[in-house]
């Protein structure tokens, strides 16, 4: 047994126990920490390389053209004469905010600007699938399975992610959550998810006296029969007392931020929170609905501006609650099935199109861009002469995120047949630089050395830095297969990224 | 001294083994039953495997149910001991021809009674303008509901289930709060069992379909296409089906000035409205049809060309037997049904006599119920009143399946994945209804659902019966059984035996 999983598992046990007994020795030892917080997060203030990943899709296929504004585009303003967003020297009270000198933000988005400024943000534009699907339901199908166009393969990109990889916290009882009543596609074939439509509301109800009594019952009944229901009412029974220990209703977000007041913003704010507990999940599936605009699309004012309010506001917060500081290891996707026409419709909004954009957010992320291979909008730059091209395929920005971010070399698995290209959409993690000066030198020589023979004494003497920055060969682990590529980086003067 | 070599040093080492590896990892961490559901998923067979064994069951201890219990199962928002006893009566046939007869079978007096005081029922859309939308949706669920658990023309209520997934309409946006409710009553429930040419017909006249899908808005030179799509994706030829973008922009082309009246309009507020100032009258070619009908033929000429093709046959015969048979049905049952669709112009009872008349209940796989169809056939099987449905339409949306709640225009999944997770809103459901005022509205008697039985076996087999129509699963009536038995006699544990049951493992299929 090796140092790490008997530290975790046995600390997780001692904590869960003492916390259900209601000890005094937890609430001491908790005393520093917030009141919602049941144990000591082993805080993942760090940079590991395996984040946790929240996957947020937006259902009914955002209109890209509007969530990230090419202003510099003649043609976005001829064939949008209602919908369009100001220039950002326009004057105009509703003009975008001015990006890079080509794209902006829509007044509604304007809340990203700070996680913008700071680099955590990325726009990637243009990207989506390559499939021409103009059908929902097919196009957040092949999405959601990482591989468009198959009809046979029903287990999603991130549950196969969770299925080929260890679990970040051994012992975890539940490593993907969707949000919702369904578990999300995306999250289909992880072992130890559930679909969870309220964190804060999961508990068995009916008579308190029997309540364990008619538990056991439960569970005795679904021991014996097969899967799905088998393994989901396992889970089920153990997340029950797992969400107890998290007082959702009392959590505290980090100073500044702010949350919606509506089902979405609460879902973002009740999986910080679950972060935060560091109980072992590791990937949350959020869904935001409404975006199939074919009707008053209101990208200023209306149906598209609530929900981009909405959607800028939870990632504002989100950046704030969980980035500050040290910032934690999470890494956000935003995705949707596909963009919008060009071309606005009679009816002030705009039908199927192709391209869309994505948002990632995250520390490190190489953010404070719009990563973009920008195909023009010009009639003969257009996919089937009406809709932006898809230039960069949505696989590349997840797959990076999952070899890097995620620490799952086995991309193969998660996104069958499909060699992506990586795009720089995240930064070097910080490897290697032991004592957390900003800097891989000689100084971190014997910080390394500590990691590598004494992580428990590492984490003691430089309790602000990550141990998994010792993983200089990112295959996971601390161990002396990390000498060489570390010696490397120090006569190179730094990691590749 | 090489740097490599003073970490080595450093570390006491002297070749760089991996002996003092750190591993995150490590199995030898991890506890048995990880381990045993990682092999599971990655070595024993594929995700794929164990998801295909999803919708096996394991045998049952007893004999097979009968072809009677099979077929009221399937037919009904679940079995009752009535029902049961009436499908045993009149035999296999002749039950589905009963409730396939549902305007001959006379509604029970106690049901007309409660829907004739929800006053919106019989209104016109018109009459609807004035009244707050909000009592408008909490009639509709009511009596929605009421008639799925009373209502004796089971059949009709499964199949208007069906009809109302497939041409989704989400009842919590703008009008369709109010126009639901007619779409309910003029184009579901008047065709439900009807031919599927006066269901489509009906249905692209509804103004809740025009709102919903934006039709409302289509008008010449200026084409929406949302409810085109739709049309030929989810309501007749399926995505798969042979369409172009092509024939969307055509078909928006063919029902430019579909609309409605707005609110201001008398006795036309809220009423289709044909606007031939707003159709485009230009010539359209659909599927390769010319079509230059001219006025509102055109958008007629279109529905005409959408029933008779092939893949709206095979689209709608798959999803009646992925309803009423099993998630995946065999390609030779979709083929008899869609045989059936083209030889009788879309007549739905005998397509529904087709997957009858055509499978074997014993080789039948199981389906698993979604929540509602959990919920109604609890109710059902209990014997519960229902006063209010203030907690039924809790239960419901804690689980996910409001009736008229699914915002997409594809309609509440009929897959098991999509429904198969979230197992806890199920439990409690069970283990709420069978509490006083566990689910504000109902009432469950365990003295009525227990008269007669006294004996701990007695008490069993009256759960056995009545929700399992004498079937349960062995494993699961002896789980209970042993619950139960710690005081067999106290009202509390007969009561919470009755919600074990619900929650049980049997329960969730069908």
């Amino acid at each position: 047994m090796t140092w790490i999983n008997r530290g975790c598992a046995e600390y997780q046990e001692l904590t869960r126990r003492q916390f259900l007994r209601g000890s005094g020795g937890v609430v001491a030892a908790a005393a520093t920490l917030p009141a919602w917080l049941p144990r000591v997060a082993l805080a993942q203030d760090y940079c590991s390389t395996r984040d946790v990943i929240v996957s947020v899709f937006l259902r009914g296929a955002a209109d890209g053209l509007s969530l990230c504004v090419p202003h510099a585009e003649d043609a976005y303003y001829a064939n949008r004469p209602t919908l369009a967003v100001p220039r950002p020297d326009s004057g105009d009270p509703n003009s975008c905010t001015d990006l890079d000198g080509f794209f902006g933000l829509p007044p509604s988005m304007t809340a990203l600007l700070d996680a913008y400024q700071a680099g955590h943000a990325l726009f990637v534009h243009a990207c989506g699938s390559t499939d021409p699907s103009r059908s929902h339901f097919d196009a957040q199908r092949y999405m959601e399975v990482g591989k468009p166009a198959d009809q046979a393969l029903f287990t999603g990109w991130l549950g196969r992610h969770l299925a080929s990889t260890a679990p970040q916290r051994a012992n975890a009882i539940l490593r993907g959550v969707g949000i919702g009543y369904g578990l999300q596609r995306t999250l289909q074939g992880a072992p130890e998810a559930l679909p969870i439509p309220d964190l804060d509301i999961f508990g068995l109800t009916g008579n308190t006296g029997s309540r364990d009594e008619r538990s056991a019952t439960i569970q005795e009944m679904y021991a014996l029969v097969n899967d799905p229901l088998r393994t989901n009412a396992l889970i089920t029974q153990q997340t029950i007392d797992l969400l107890n220990t998290i007082d959702f209703a009392n959590y505290q977000p980090a100073p500044g931020a702010a949350y919606p007041n509506n089902s979405t913003g609460y879902a973002f704010k009740t999986t910080a929170a679950l972060i935060k507990a560091d109980v072992g999940v590791e990937a949350v599936a959020i869904d935001v609905q409404g975006w199939d605009t074919h009707n008053a699309q209101g990208t200023i004012s209306g149906t598209m501006s609530t929900l981009m309010n909405t959607l800028s506001a939870c990632l504002a917060s989100f950046h704030t609650d969980m980035f500050s500081g040290n910032g934690r290891n999470v890494t956000v996707v935003v995705m949707t099935e596909f963009g919008r026409r060009l071309l606005e419709n009679g009816s002030i909004g705009t039908d199927h199109g192709h391209g869309g954009a994505m948002i990632v957010l995250g520390n490190n992320i190489a953010g404070g861009r719009v990563l973009r291979n920008w195909p023009g909008l010009q009639p003969d730059q257009l996919f089937e002469g009406r809709d932006l091209q898809v230039t960069i395929d949505f696989r590349d920005i997840l797959a990076e995120i999952v070899a890097l971010r995620l620490g799952n070399p086995n991309l193969a698995g998660v996104f069958p047949d499909y060699s992506p290209t990586f795009r720089g959409v995240t930064v070097n993690c910080g490897r290697g630089d032991m004592n957390c000066d900003g800097a891989l030198n000689n100084f971190d020589i014997d910080p390394f050395v500590l990691a590598i023979s004494d992580p428990a004494a590492h984490q003691a003497a430089y309790p602000e830095c990550n141990v998994n920055a010792a993983d200089v060969n990112r295959d996971g682990a601390v161990n002396n297969f990390d000498i060489d590529p570390f010696v490397e980086c120090l006569s190179n003067g730094g990691c590749p990224d | 001294m090489s740097l490599r070599t003073l970490i080595s040093r450093s570390l006491g080492l002297d070749a760089f083994t991996d002996q003092a590896s750190l591993e995150f990892n490590s199995e030898s961490a991890v506890s048995a039953d990880f381990i045993a559901a990682r092999r599971k998923f990655l070595f024993g067979g594929s995700l794929l495997a164990a998801i295909v064994a999803a919708g096996e069951r394991k045998a049952r201890a007893g004999d097979p149910p009968s072809a009677e219990k099979w077929l009221v199962d399937r037919l009904t928002m679940g079995v009752t001991l009535a029902e049961l006893a009436q499908a045993q009566t009149l035999g296999y046939s002749d039950y589905l021809e009963y409730q396939l007869a549902f305007d001959q079978i006379v509604e029970d007096p106690a049901l007309l009674a409660r829907l004739a005081n929800l006053t919106t029922l019989t209104m016109t859309a018109d009459q609807l303008v004035p009244i707050p939308p909000g009592q408008v949706q909490n009639e509709l669920t009511e009596a929605t509901i009421l008639r799925s658990v009373f209502s004796r023309q089971q059949l009709f209520q499964r199949t208007v289930e069906f009809w109302t997934d497939h041409f989704n309409i989400d009842i919590n946006n703008g009008i369709d709060r109010s126009l639901k409710l007619i779409d309910d009553r003029d184009v579901i429930r008047a065709h439900a069992l009807g031919t599927f040419a006066a269901l489509i017909d009906a249905s692209a006249h509804s103004p809740a379909m025009l709102y919903y899908l934006d039709n409302y808005t289509n008008t010449v030179g200026n084409p929406n296409e949302n409810y085109a799509r739709e049309l030929m994706e989810l309501h007749t030829m399926g995505v798969d089906g042979g369409y172009t973008q092509q024939d969307v922009q055509e078909v928006a082309r063919c029902f430019t000035g579909w609309a409605l009246y707005n609110q201001n309009s008398g006795a036309n507020s809220w009423h289709f409205r044909f606007n031939n100032a707003q159709h485009d009258n230009g010539a359209k070619t659909v599927l390769g049809n010319v079509i230059n009908a001219g006025g509102i033929n055109d958008g007629l000429a279109v529905l005409d060309i959408l029933v008779n093709h092939p893949s709206t046959a095979h689209f709608i015969a798959t999803k009646l037997c992925r309803w009423f048979y099993a998630e995946d049905p065999p390609a030779t049952l979709i083929d008899s049904v869609a045989t059936t669709y083209s030889g009788t112009g879309g007549d739905i009872k005998a397509m529904i006599r087709t997957i009858f008349d055509s499978v074997d209940p014993a080789a039948a796989p199981l389906k698993f119920k979604r929540p509602y169809h959990l919920y109604m056939s609890a109710l059902r099987a209990t014997g519960a009143t229902v006063n209010t449905i203030n907690g039924l339409r809790q239960n419901l949306l804690a689980a996910g399946q409001l009736p008229f709640a699914w915002s997409p225009p594809d309609g509440y999944p009929d897959r098991l994945d999509a429904w198969s997770g979230l197992l806890l809103p199920r439990w409690n459901f069970g283990a709420s209804m069978v509490m006083t005022n566990g689910v504000a509205g109902v009432v469950f008697s365990p003295t009525n659902f227990f008269t007669g039985a006294t004996t701990i076996d007695q008490l069993m087999d009256r759960i056995d019966d009545a929700l399992f129509g004498g079937f349960m699963d062995s494993d699961d009536k002896l789980k209970i059984r042993t619950f139960l038995n710690v005081n067999p006699a106290q009202d509390q544990r007969r009561r919470e035996a009755v919600g074990l049951a619900i929650a049980a493992p049997s329960y969730q299929w069908y």
